[in-house]
């Protein structure tokens, strides 16, 4: 993984971060990843600490992260800030900061008797149950929901957060496929069964098998190998290997069609993101 | 001293002043909630169109397969349709990508859109690119795979855009469609096209009645601020969201895909429907206006269409299709079904 290594320090902008594609400007989920793949280097180290900074320098006053240092708007990017800063650099004020704002932020729930009918007959899920959303005040969906349970695991704020997690893992439960696996959060509309997909599979099972192992089936765990193998995405396969990995499972087809999918130059499609992905996959550590 | 006395003349103007303050002040009030101003706004600008402006020409064109020579046959019709001059210019192909289910025809077929990739390159487009940011899927990858389409537009030498993660950059909010946002994220390459072609497979969708050129816009927003899928639009609401944007937007001319449409459940469970036509003009409403006619629709049981046409933002009254017969080639698409 030498290779990839060079590539994304080589890609890094502006001594900040990483977009999602070279000369892009810098953004905190892609900066997030990557960080995440870094830190196991020590000739990373000052990229690494150069990204971490950027991130805290453009963290919201009110705690959370949007899209990139423009955006005003704070969001389900929250979560992948919080990862990285967790992970890459222990306790800080802006870790508080960023997993009160998580913690807090609100989402859509339906109390009304009727809606709540309405939302069984035709989606077929619990619409009272509250997860994470992608912006605040709308409906909760699998992948920002799975991504905020692993920013709030071991949260500083300890016992506090636990509530909001417990209905968390109720919510991605209620929003799992019939068979087994999970798609961005809707098992069913009107009459159709909607299918799994790969990617929203892995990122509950990681969730899952953090929180709340119990609750994982191996219906899940066989969906999300049949979705690899069709799905035809580096993020289906980079993700689903990862989620394999952390669950003590392994795939070597993914493993050998990520391998031959890297660029000569060390990359996956000459983008910081997936590289750190492809890479941290490979590597079997998040 | 005597008090003032008001002149019959200055009693008459003070009438008239507090009449036209309370027609104003009415007016104001039951335009709620968009106000006087821009209803003032809309109408004039929906009487232009009725009245004034030019017919809108709506090229109807068979095309009973998707082995045709869809090239020919929109190269046919082009300028008769009044499409914009391509020459020099920077165009993005904007097909529907919103996901993929086996035996559902939820996309635009690859062949459509190729064949308009080599409509342009030969019309002397200065670039040409293809992209969408689809709605339930990370990556467009996942939607394309087994296509063919990236790789036939390798070969071509035309780069596609997963708009999703295009280094969006944030704009203003088009005024009075977005309450409450004060801009709008869009993908580097939609800002920075001379032209949008609008490409969508003609079909139902569940929420907002038909998925047409219109609709099909509401793909640029990409998912990497917004998310999967694009919740935003519904809170902000469907027909509001689809319209503010589509003012955002540098110009965009319409090829609607019904070689084989989409009834039923759509806009991904619905069914096929062998209809055999490609509908193709300059301008989106009049050409959504048409296909919805085509599928069984009046267009105002379409909110969108419906809201378009009041506030004037296209030609709705007075479309001229061309081409081939409306009549032979009008379905009745099974609708969708709705709470």
């Amino acid at each position: 993984m030498t290779d990839a290594l060079s590539f994304l320090l080589d890609s890094q902008v502006n001594s900040q971060g990483w977009g999602y594609g070279v000369n892009h400007a810098p953004v905190v989920e892609a900066t997030a990843v990557v960080a995440l793949y870094l830190r196991r280097f020590s000739a990373a180290d000052a990229a690494l600490q150069r990204a971490l900074q950027w991130l805290e320098a453009i963290q919201h006053e009110d705690g959370g992260w949007g899209l990139n240092a423009l955006d005003a708007e704070s969001g389900w990017h929250t979560a992948w800030a919080l990862l990285a800063l967790k992970r890459c650099a222990g306790a800080s004020p802006a870790i508080a900061a960023g997993s009160r704002w998580l913690l807090q932020v609100e989402v859509m729930r339906f109390q009304d008797a009727e809606l709540l009918a309405d939302g069984r007959r035709v989606a077929g899920i619990d619409f009272a149950l509250g997860g994470w959303s992608w912006l605040p005040g709308e409906a909760s969906w699998v992948e920002p929901t799975a991504i905020a349970m692993l920013a709030l695991q071991d949260s500083p704020l300890g016992e506090a957060a636990q509530p909001r997690l417990e209905e968390a893992v109720r919510y991605l439960v209620d929003r799992r496929c019939p068979g087994g696996g999970w798609n961005v959060g809707n098992p069913m509309m009107f009459d159709a069964l909607l299918p799994a997909r790969a990617a929203p599979t892995a990122w509950s099972l990681m969730a899952l098998h953090a929180l709340a192992p119990e609750v994982i089936l191996a219906e899940d765990i066989q969906t999300l190998r049949g979705e690899m193998a069709q799905d035809g995405g580096l993020l289906a396969l980079s993700w689903g290997l990862l989620a394999l990995r952390l669950l003590g499972e392994d795939s070597p087809e993914a493993e050998s069609q990520l391998l031959a999918a890297q660029s000569e130059n060390g990359s996956w499609q000459d983008n910081p993101y997936l590289t750190a992905i492809a890479a941290l996959a490979l590597r079997g550590e998040f | 001293m005597p008090a003032p006395k008001l002149s019959r003349r200055a009693f008459i103007r003070l009438l008239s002043l507090i009449g036209i303050g309370s027609g104003l002040a009415l007016l104001e009030r039951i335009t709620q909630p968009i106000g006087a101003a821009k209803f003032v706004q809309w109408q004039a600008r929906s009487r232009y169109q009725q009245f004034l402006a030019p017919r809108a020409v709506v090229a109807l064109i068979e095309c009973p397969s998707y082995q045709a020579e869809i090239v020919q046959k929109l190269s046919d019709f082009w300028n008769a349709a009044g499409m914009p001059k391509v020459h020099g210019q920077k165009v993005l192909i904007k097909p529907n990508l919103v996901d993929t289910v086996a035996e559902r025809p939820a996309i635009t077929a690859p062949q459509a859109t190729l064949a308009v990739v080599d409509l342009l390159k030969g019309m002397g487009a200065s670039q040409v690119s293809v992209g969408d940011g689809p709605a339930f899927r990370r990556e467009a990858q996942s939607v394309l795979s087994g296509s063919g389409l990236i790789e036939a537009l390798k070969d071509r030498n035309v780069p596609f855009i997963d708009l999703n993660y295009d280094d969006p950059q944030p704009l203003p909010a088009q005024k009075d469609w977005f309450i409450g946002i004060k801009e709008i994220w869009l993908p580097r390459h939609v800002v920075e096209a001379d032209l949008i072609i609008s490409l969508p497979k003609m079909k139902m969708h569940h929420w907002a009645g038909a998925s047409l050129s219109l609709k099909n816009l509401l793909g640029v927003l990409p998912g990497c601020r917004y998310g999967w899928p694009k919740n935003f639009i519904h809170f902000r609401g469907i027909t509001a969201s689809i319209l503010g944007l589509y003012q955002m937007l540098p110009p965009v001319a319409a090829i609607v895909d019904g070689v084989v449409g989409m009834e039923g459940d759509g806009p991904v469970f619905g069914m096929p429907v062998a209809h055999g036509v490609l509908a193709m003009g300059a301008d989106p409403l009049a050409v959504d206006i048409t296909c919805a006619r085509l599928m069984g629709f009046e267009p105002w049981e379409v909110e969108h269409l419906g809201m378009a046409a009041y506030s004037g933002l296209g030609q709705f009254s007075r479309i001229e299709t061309i081409g081939a017969s409306f009549d032979q080639l009008k379905r009745n698409y099974q609708r969708p079904p709705s709470i």
